[in-house]
């Protein structure tokens, strides 16, 4: 530390968790957020753009109490609790109750933009990132699910990817087999902490204490091992006997056969132990994973119960894709996702600059991207200047 | 070499006592490479037959690598796992490497209960798994975090109680050091990335699985 000090050089920071994109990160990310923008608008989705920062009381409605000590918050002159948005579901969900009451319903509604949430960064995983999403509110059928998932894998393929595979679950499923257990309140947390934190050791060790049936224990601990195609799903239908973890196995079935519809079904494998780490899901859910990357690239679900706490009944599915994760994908995988756009430079010498002017002007309408020199170079300046700024072709005017 | 090579799956082992058990117990279900030792001096060891890399870590980094997928699988102690709180799957408890995470003091400091202790120093290489314990006690406590010979601090002032994992006590009785509280019993864990283990599901749970025959097979200790 002292060794660097001694540099006397003043270096300021960005806060923790942020970060800078300088242009060709930013080029990329423009590039990306392009392309989903005009591909939600091309599925009838409308842009909905909300206040960076909501009322601390406004985002933990219908939320668990978990998100609450990831938020950056601060007072307004008031002494409120204001919170930077940590997702964006929320904010849409209380423009849906409030903005859009009583409007034609469903709404389908997309947005892109920066989220905050204090998290241990690492790459890929900032505090402030960037997500594109949407989310259909006024809707119940598998049909808004469906169509939220394909969106979700066009999304992806719109971005660049090719490798990438979506794991389709349903929190029913597990609610149903543990609410037709003898389960305590206490016990039930118990299994869905260790089934929200992947640890199957624990999960197996609260279930031997927990006086389920041996069968029951089984079919617990083989909850986040059901994985595989539709096999899996007759395989897991056999094992249950409840309706609501049946009706949930059919909620998938039906989804599942309007994604082959979509023709994006080879993307998707059911996966009954997802439990997305939010309270607010209640039926289908989902994450996406692409190679070379250790955490999910998008995710999203059903949750029926945030409109309502917001006075809205109805039900709403939604995703999102972390746009910083999608870059790191297409860097890890090699796949370069700029075009590259750096057309023509233009230098001149002494006199000519209204001659260039003229000259940029023409090129840039015929669609060229061009860069002006703003000093008088000479001929060999301005092929220096060309290459070092990565300008395809040089136009010289003297 | 990363793991975003869908081909391969990378393990990492890690270094020190855990290590020469746990390439043991992988050489059993197939998983192995020649020269796989800890004193190699490669860094990454590759078995093309069988399409495996093998990394060795020091054990408190080891659930790093696993959790940003530099590694798909892994075996460690649950302390490490208790003290990082990574964001990870953990498959499978393989019963070797049993100690336990306790807490001890000096003779002479020898209290009644545990909450006599309280506004004492705790010296520790487990500053969260100390401070959660004492937390859900009750008891409020000055932790001191260090990176070894944890029995040194009591003896020389720089805390009172300590907390550290112990396999069989004999360190404690040679300082003259008393166990006060076992916090839990530890023992390694079979350990996954959380997309690796959705990507390569079927290897993993291949491997899973073999290694819970094999314990099963084995009688308990």
């Amino acid at each position: 530390m002292f060794l660097f000090m001694k540099q006397h050089e003043f270096v300021p920071q960005v806060p923790y968790g942020t970060r800078d994109f300088l242009p060709k990160e930013a080029s990329q990310k423009r590039a990306v957020e392009g392309a989903l923008a005009q591909l939600f608008a091309n599925w009838g989705y409308d842009e909905v753009v909300t206040p960076t920062i909501e009322y601390l009381e406004t985002m933990t409605v219908g939320v668990g109490n978990d998100l609450d000590q990831h938020m950056f918050k601060f007072f307004d002159k008031n002494n409120r609790i204001l919170a930077l948005r940590p997702d964006m579901t929320t904010p849409m969900a209380r423009v849906a109750a409030t903005r859009f009451k009583g409007s034609p319903s469903p709404m389908k509604l997309f947005y892109i933009t920066n989220v905050f949430r204090y998290e241990q960064a690492q790459a890929g995983r900032q505090c402030e990132f960037y997500q594109a999403g949407v989310e259909i509110m006024g809707a119940s059928e598998p049909a808004a699910d469906a169509e939220v998932i394909a969106l979700a894998v066009e999304s992806m393929l719109k971005s660049g990817l090719q490798k990438f595979q979506i794991g389709l679950g349903q929190v029913d499923f597990i609610n149903g087999i543990m609410e037709q257990s003898e389960l305590s309140l206490v016990q039930r947390q118990q299994i869905k902490h260790a089934m929200v934190t992947r640890d199957l050791v624990g999960l197996g060790e609260i279930l031997v204490k927990s006086g389920l049936s041996q069968s029951d224990q089984t079919l617990l601990k083989h909850i986040p091992l059901l994985h595989g195609r539709e096999d899996m799903l007759k395989q897991a239908y056999s094992m249950v006997t409840n309706d609501k973890s049946r009706r949930a196995l059919d909620n998938l079935a039906n989804i599942y056969h309007l994604l082959e519809n979509y023709g994006v079904s080879q993307y998707v494998d059911f996966d009954l132990g997802i439990i997305r780490d939010f309270e607010y899901y209640t039926g289908m859910v989902f994450e996406g994973y692409t190679a070379g990357l250790g955490f999910p690239i998008c995710g999203g679900g059903r949750y029926d119960t945030m409109l309502h706490s917001f006075g809205m009944n109805c039900g709403a599915t939604g995703f999102a894709l972390g746009i910083e994760r999608v870059l790191l994908a297409l860097e890890r995988q090699g796949i370069d996702g700029t075009q590259n756009c750096k057309g023509v430079y233009i230098g001149w010498n002494k006199e000519n600059l209204v001659k260039a002017i003229k000259q940029a002007d023409t090129l840039r309408d015929s669609g060229c991207s061009v860069e002006l020199a703003v000093i008088p170079e000479s001929s060999a300046q301005a092929k220096e200047s060309q290459k070092r700024k990565g300008y395809a072709k040089l136009v010289y005017i003297e | 070499m990363t793991s975003s090579d869908m081909d391969y799956l990378t393990i990492a082992l890690p270094k020190g006592k855990l290590f020469a058990p746990s390439a043991e117990m992988l050489a059993k279900v197939g998983c192995t490479a020649e020269d796989l030792s800890e004193n190699s001096r490669k860094l990454v060891i590759t078995n093309e037959k069988e399409k495996l890399h093998f990394i060795i870590t020091k054990t408190a980094d080891l659930p790093t690598y696993i959790e940003y997928g530099a590694a798909d699988i892994g075996i460690i102690g649950k302390d490490v796992l208790l003290e990082e709180e990574k964001d990870l799957y953990e498959l499978l408890d393989l019963r070797f490497g049993l100690c336990r995470m306790m807490v001890a003091v000096p003779e002479a400091l020898k209290r009644e209960k545990l909450s006599d202790y309280a506004h004492m120093r705790v010296a520790t290489k487990y500053p969260r798994i100390a401070e959660s314990f004492f937390h859900s006690m009750g008891i409020q406590m000055e932790f001191i975090k260090l990176n070894g010979s944890i029995e040194l601090a009591p003896m020389v002032g720089l805390a009172e109680i300590i907390v550290d994992l112990v396999e069989t006590g004999r360190t404690l009785k040679a300082n003259n050091l008393l166990e006060v509280a076992t916090i839990q019993p530890v023992t390694a864990r079979f350990i996954a990335n959380r997309v690796s283990f959705k990507l390569k599901f079927d290897r993993i749970n291949r491997i899973t699985e073999e290694l819970r025959a094999l314990l099963e097979g084995v009688v308990t200790p």
